[in-house]
This record gives C-alpha cells, structure tokens and sequence, in this order.
C-alpha cells in the first residue's frame, strides 16, 4: 500500500518535472513540434495526455503487468503513442508465437472437421 | 468448410520476388529460441543483441510482454528498443526497403500474420537473409534458428500484417532504407525520449546523407543547440536560411539563439521576415514568433547595437 502511495507520488513529481521543462524554453520551435505541424495526421486533437497515461496504465495493471512495470512502460512511451495505445489494448496485433493455443486449436479443429468427427462448422 | 479454404488460399496475393537479387545472410545474428507466446522478447533480443546491447528475451519480456494477451504490442517493441538506449526505426513499407536493409547488414524485426485477415494470428520474427536461388526468405524465428520461407508465402504473411518491420541500428547508425521524409519525422517524433548524445548523433548522421534538406538542418541545429554548442547550431542555422529563406521555425530558433548570445540586433535582422509573415503561420510556430520578436524588443531597447563577436555568429544573410 504504501509502496503504491511512493508510486503515485513519483509520478506527479515526474510529471510536473516534465511539464515545467516544457515550458521553460517556450519561445523556441522544438523539432518534434515543427515536424509534427507539417503531417496533419500528428494534428489530431491533443488528448489530456494525464488522463491518457492513466487509462494505459490501468489496461496494462489489468492485463496482468506489475505496477512498477507498467510504470517503467508507461514512461518509455511518448504521448501519441500512449493516445495509440489507448483503450485499444485488447485490439492492437500482439505478436505471440507461431505455435499459440489458438492456432493450435483451430487446426485440431479444423483435422476434425475434415475427417468427420466434427460438424462445428457445418450445423446451422 | 469449402468457403473457409477458399478465403484461405484467396488472401495470398502474389508478390514478384526480385530479379537480380545477390544473395544475403547475416550469419552472426544471435538466436533466441523463445518461449511460449514470448517471440516478441525474442525477435527483440535477437536485433538489440546484434545492436550491441546486451540483453536477454527473459529481460525483455518486464518491458514488453502483456499476459493479457499472450503476447506483445509493436509500439511497446519500439519503446523497450529506447529503453535499451537504441532508436527503433519502422521500415518504410515493402520488400525492397527488407531487402536494402540486409545488403547493409541489418536484420529486420517483423510482424507476420499467421492465420487469415479475419482471424488473425500475429508472429514475430527477424529476417537475417534471402535466397535467390531458391527464392527463400531467412528468418530466426519461433524455436528454429534458420527457418526458410518461401518468398510468396512470407510476403503474403507479411502484407497481412501491413508490410511492418523495425530496424534498430547501432547508435549513430541509421536504416539503409528510406527517405528523410521517412526518417526525420520518426527521429523527431522520438527525440524526447531518448538520450540527447543520442538523439544528437543519429541528426548529424542524417545531415551527412541528406546536407541539403531544410528540416533535416533545423532539427540538427537544435539538437547542436540543446547540447551546447551555440557556435555549432548557429552554422547549421545559418546553412538552413541561406538554402530556405521562408523557413519561419529556422528563423525563429535562430532569432532565439543570437537573443541568448546578446546579439538583439542581428536576432532582429533574422526575425523580421517571420514576423511579417506570422498570420499565416501555424499557431504554435506564429506564438512563438511574437514572443521571440518581443524578448528581442525589449533587449533592443537597453542594448541597440551588437558586440563584436555577433557579426561572426549571424553571419551575412540575406
């Protein structure tokens, strides 16, 4: 408990670390933004990017990533990765074998279904 | 059952392989065999190995295996590469860019679909090699070190899961493949999260290839800039505006820097052609503008004329 209270504490430090360096060379054009005023794709509607690290951060503790791993994670990511991440974590490509249960099942399946022992894909 | 097969064998499209192509296999690329549902630890280990990093797919997979899925996200791949001091970069789109990357010794991480468009089953795996004679693809992948593919098959696995690859060059190394239309806007996008010597030396890197391109001077300028040397950005800045005299980000960050060195006056002479241009300029870079033009205002009024040394610094633009 306390241990997540420590976390919660240093991640509104590193945020606020964060935003206060932003800010202090304001009257400069950083490259990220100059590319970034280029592609209209980048110009989507800026998300509240606390918000947004929340919302991954709580999908990935969810999905089974320790606090502290989702933490680390969460800091490796820049903001329009964590809005790409958002909410979409059950649907995004997971790369995960050539060998999952999944396929393995689908072709047991699908042997079945061939040699007759089955009608799963046949009944109505 | 007759349809299901038909959709099967429907989804390969056909895509020519090479004609000329000499053939490749990058030998030394590490292998790690993985573990169930952990290919993406693995494919990652292998190139960040081959990157001069050294790792493991059991110390990857903190950082980017998600058990909820049973597997592992491409933008995670990316953010663990970063971790590891190494900037990802996605292929540009095709088998030529593949094929460009192994001549210049680079494997190439990459999603495959394994199953079909509707059902998918995401792989990944490293391309270390191709085979012309036999039109097989080289891949280390799941628990084969050499596995073979034919040509056809990889490519339609491949343009399933939208032709993605990652390739993770060693620090001050860049893809082989690419435009900096392709490469800029990624290194720039990432910028902020890696280590400035980092980011400093994959802009000088691009500079050496594309030395005229405006954006690729601007960003090189600032990393110059950020890093401390002022001297340094400034002869970047100054090549950007005599080869692109209306960019108006250039001009801005040059301003800036000859305001910190107490040259208001030549700052001036840099800004007021963005200054009389800030209406149709987008709002970030026009914001930026009007502050620099008023910092620049009221030092002007306490120092109107500049040192000596800012004659060097500004150089003479046009």
């Amino acid at each position: 408990m306390l241990n997540a209270r420590l976390l919660v504490l240093l991640q509104i430090l590193s945020l606020v670390v964060a935003s206060t360096v932003g800010t202090a060379q304001a009257a400069v054009i950083g490259t990220a933004d100059h590319y970034a005023q280029q592609s209209r794709s980048q110009q989507i509607a800026v998300v509240d990017a606390v918000l947004t690290r929340d919302v991954v951060q709580q999908q990935m503790v969810a999905m089974g990533v320790s606090h502290v791993d989702a933490m680390a994670r969460i800091n490796a990511l820049s903001d329009a990765e964590l809005q790409q991440l958002a909410h979409k974590l059950e649907t995004l490509p997971a790369g995960s074998g050539a060998l999952g249960i999944l396929g393995a099942l689908f072709l047991v399946l699908l042997v079945l279904e061939i040699v007759g022992v089955t009608n799963i894909f046949t009944k109505l | 059952m007759l349809a299901l097969l038909t959709l099967l064998t429907a989804c390969a499209s056909v895509i020519a392989p090479p004609p000329d192509q000499a053939a490749t296999e990058l030998v030394p690329v590490p292998f790690f065999p993985q573990a169930e549902y952990q290919c993406g630890p693995a494919a990652l280990a292998t190139v960040l190995v081959h990157s001069g990093v050294a790792t493991t797919p059991e110390a990857l997979a903190p950082e980017v295996y998600l058990p909820g899925r049973l597997g592992s996200l491409q933008l995670e791949l990316q953010a663990s590469a970063r971790r590891a001091g190494r900037i990802p970069y996605t292929l540009a789109a095709g088998p030529e860019a593949l094929l460009a990357e192994l001549e210049a010794g680079h494997p190439v991480l990459v999603l495959q679909n394994l199953g079909l468009r509707s059902l998918p089953r995401w792989h990944y795996a490293v391309v270390i090699g191709y085979d012309p004679a036999r039109q097989r693809v080289i891949l280390r992948s799941g628990t084969e070190r050499r596995r073979q593919e034919r040509w056809s098959r990889f490519m339609a696995s491949w343009e399933r899961a939208g032709f993605w690859g990652l390739v993770i060059p060693r620090p001050g190394e860049l893809p082989a493949s690419g435009t900096a239309d392709h490469i800029g806007p990624q290194l720039a996008r990432q910028e902020a999260l890696l280590e400035p010597a980092l980011a400093q030396a994959a802009w000088e890197r691009a500079l050496g290839r594309w030395p005229g391109e405006a954006d690729i001077l601007f960003a090189t300028a600032n990393a110059r800039r950020f890093r401390g040397d002022p001297e340094g950005a400034a002869a970047l800045y100054r090549r950007l505006l005599l080869a692109a005299p209306a960019h108006m980000s250039g001009r801005n960050n040059f301003a800036d820097l000859l305001l910190g060195a107490s040259c208001p006056a030549a700052a001036n002479a840099v800004l007021t052609p963005a200054s009389e241009a800030v209406t149709g300029l987008p709002p970030r870079v026009r914001d930026a503008i009007i502050r620099t033009a008023a910092d620049i205002a009221s030092q002007l009024a306490d120092h109107p004329t500049d040192p000596a040394h800012c004659r060097e610094l500004a150089g003479d633009l046009p």
